[in-house]
């Protein structure tokens, strides 16, 4: 708190970070007020949506296969939104012309980021677990919850976002981000073992999802809901955390440029 | 065709009715097509290709011991799954960008039988349908070593499955005003294709009043027809689904001639 209110305030310092951190997240909620409820429907369609269908895929299955299901839908209903609307939004600055004006506004970039993580990585909660709520139903098995899943959604939720968000603004051309995401949904969705175990993959492809996020996601997810199915979790965490990182220090350096 | 001529020489335009004419607009409206969307045909089989090959290699890292019957209902239902999402939920895409690119009224200002037009769309489809077919079914044989019995009857029911799910789509992309509602439409359609329709796995596995449901829908029929010609043993009642097709292929015709026909 400042005393002096001159007419010219300072841009620095903690307080006005903070205020441009609020201002932004108003301005991005009224920006994608359309969103916030087809966030919703989207992740119950690849949530809900697909715990059905793979159960129409897979017949009859035994009780681990449906728990496995069931602690995989979670994973299942983030990917959407970090992978697909955080770069929807960019996206549709770009096309719209109006991405420059946003980085025009006189707040730290910092600020204008962090509003998007969080706006985003708070939306893709009702979702989520109406999902999971969506496939308990569907396959009736027992949950084993730990305090555990509100870390694992938080960072599973964030690690999208922001790698979304980064790959968004690196690619300058909108249509390749839109090749991108569709990429991923096709990736996630037939060759992910996000619903089926990592191990029931040919080798050198359960070595490729050891380093993509997806199968981590899954993992710290299921730990949080279940017992016995998962191993190595704290791989998974640190997995997920770098992730997270890297996109965030290639967020950085491209926000950060100037043109 | 006796020429009529004028007086001085300079021969009458051709009349625009007999079947010589509507062959010739259909030649021209298929080579108008394949102009307009000659960078968006390669892409599209392209894509075709890759999923309808991506669902039967996916779904076998899924389900990795698959016994043969199932294997089988995803080998054919993956061929058909490409087959009809072109018809049904691509081409009402290539409909809803010429509307929203403004050059729609002007394709109908063309000199041409509308009939003719639709045949042409068909046949684009067609094109852009099958190698995703073939590619599904490449990719089954390989990884699931299931035995094919293809029987000439294949001609007819891809055929029957192309021109029913495109005039499908063709009434619903020229019935719906708005481009941004055909875009919805065709992509819940392409939810339901995927995965709630009893195509690439046993109707048992729907919930009883849903497999009811696709008994009168076209999809279920569709995929009936041409497992029936692909493999041997697991279809049935395959006349009654060319029954059911027929009646959908004239519904989606007299929706499309009556769409067609109307003026502004």
């Amino acid at each position: 708190m400042t005393t002096a209110t001159a007419e010219v305030r300072i841009r620095s310092g903690v307080g006005f970070w903070l205020a441009s951190y609020g201002n932004m997240l108003r301005f991005d909620m009224v920006n994608l007020r359309i969103y916030l409820g087809l966030v919703l429907v989207v992740q119950i369609l690849m949530g809900g949506g697909m715990a059905y269908m793979y159960g129409f895929y897979f017949g009859d299955i035994s009780n681990v296969a449906r728990t496995f299901i069931v602690t995989g839908i979670p994973a299942l209903a983030l990917i959407p939104v970090g992978f697909v609307m955080v770069p929807g939004a960019i996206m549709n600055h770009k096309i719209k012309d109006t991405y420059d004006f946003v980085w025009s506004l006189p707040v730290p970039r910092l600020a204008s980021a962090a509003a998007t993580y969080t706006l985003f990585t708070t939306l893709a909660i009702p979702g989520t677990i109406v999902s999971l709520w969506i496939a308990h139903i569907r396959y009736a098995v027992t949950l084993d919850i730990s305090w555990s899943i509100v870390p694992a959604i938080l960072l599973t939720s964030l690690m999208a976002t922001s790698v979304g968000f980064s790959f968004a603004h690196a690619i300058p051309e909108p249509r390749l981000t839109n090749l991108v995401t569709n990429l991923i949904i096709f990736l996630a969705l037939m060759f992910s073992p996000i619903v089926v175990p990592i191990n029931q993959f040919p080798g050198w492809w359960a070595a490729v999802h050891r380093v993509l996020p997806f199968y981590h996601m899954a993992n710290v997810i299921r730990a949080g809901l279940s017992t016995g199915l998962v191993d190595s979790v704290a791989t998974s965490w640190l997995v997920l955390a770098i992730w997270t990182c890297l996109s965030w220090l290639l967020a950085a350096w491209v926000v950060g440029r100037r043109r | 065709m006796t020429a009529v001529s004028l007086a001085d020489g300079i021969p009458l335009p051709m009349k625009r009715r007999g079947v010589a004419n509507w062959v010739r607009s259909y030649l021209a409206m298929l080579r108008w097509d394949m102009t307009n969307t000659r960078l968006m045909i390669p892409i599209l089989a392209f894509a075709q290709a890759i999923s309808g090959a991506g669902l039967v290699l996916g779904f076998g890292l899924l389900i990795p011991s698959q016994p043969p019957l199932v294997a089988a209902y995803l080998v054919t239902g993956a061929a058909v799954v490409t087959l009809i999402m072109v018809g049904a939920a691509v081409g009402p895409q290539l409909v809803a960008q010429q509307k929203m690119e403004g050059s729609y009224d002007f394709m109908w200002s063309l000199p041409v039988p509308r009939s003719a037009a639709a045949m042409s769309w068909v046949t684009l489809n067609a094109i852009i349908a099958v190698p995703g077919m073939v590619a599904a079914l490449v990719a089954g044989a390989l990884r699931f070593d299931v035995s094919f019995a293809i029987t000439p009857m294949v001609v007819p029911a891809v055929l029957i499955t192309i021109v029913s799910g495109t005039l499908l789509g063709y009434a619903l992309s020229h019935a719906i005003p708005k481009p941004e509602v055909t875009l919805l439409v065709s992509q819940i359609l392409i939810f339901v294709i995927f995965g709630f329709a009893p195509i690439a796995f046993p109707a048992e596995n729907l919930p009883s009043w849903m497999a009811t449901t696709h008994q009168y829908l076209p999809f279920v029929h569709m995929a009936n027809i041409i497992r029936d010609s692909l493999v041997d043993g697991i279809a049935t009642d395959v006349a009654h689904s060319y029954l059911v097709l027929a009646i959908w292929s004239v519904v989606a015709i007299a929706v499309s001639a009556a769409v067609l026909r109307r003026r502004k």
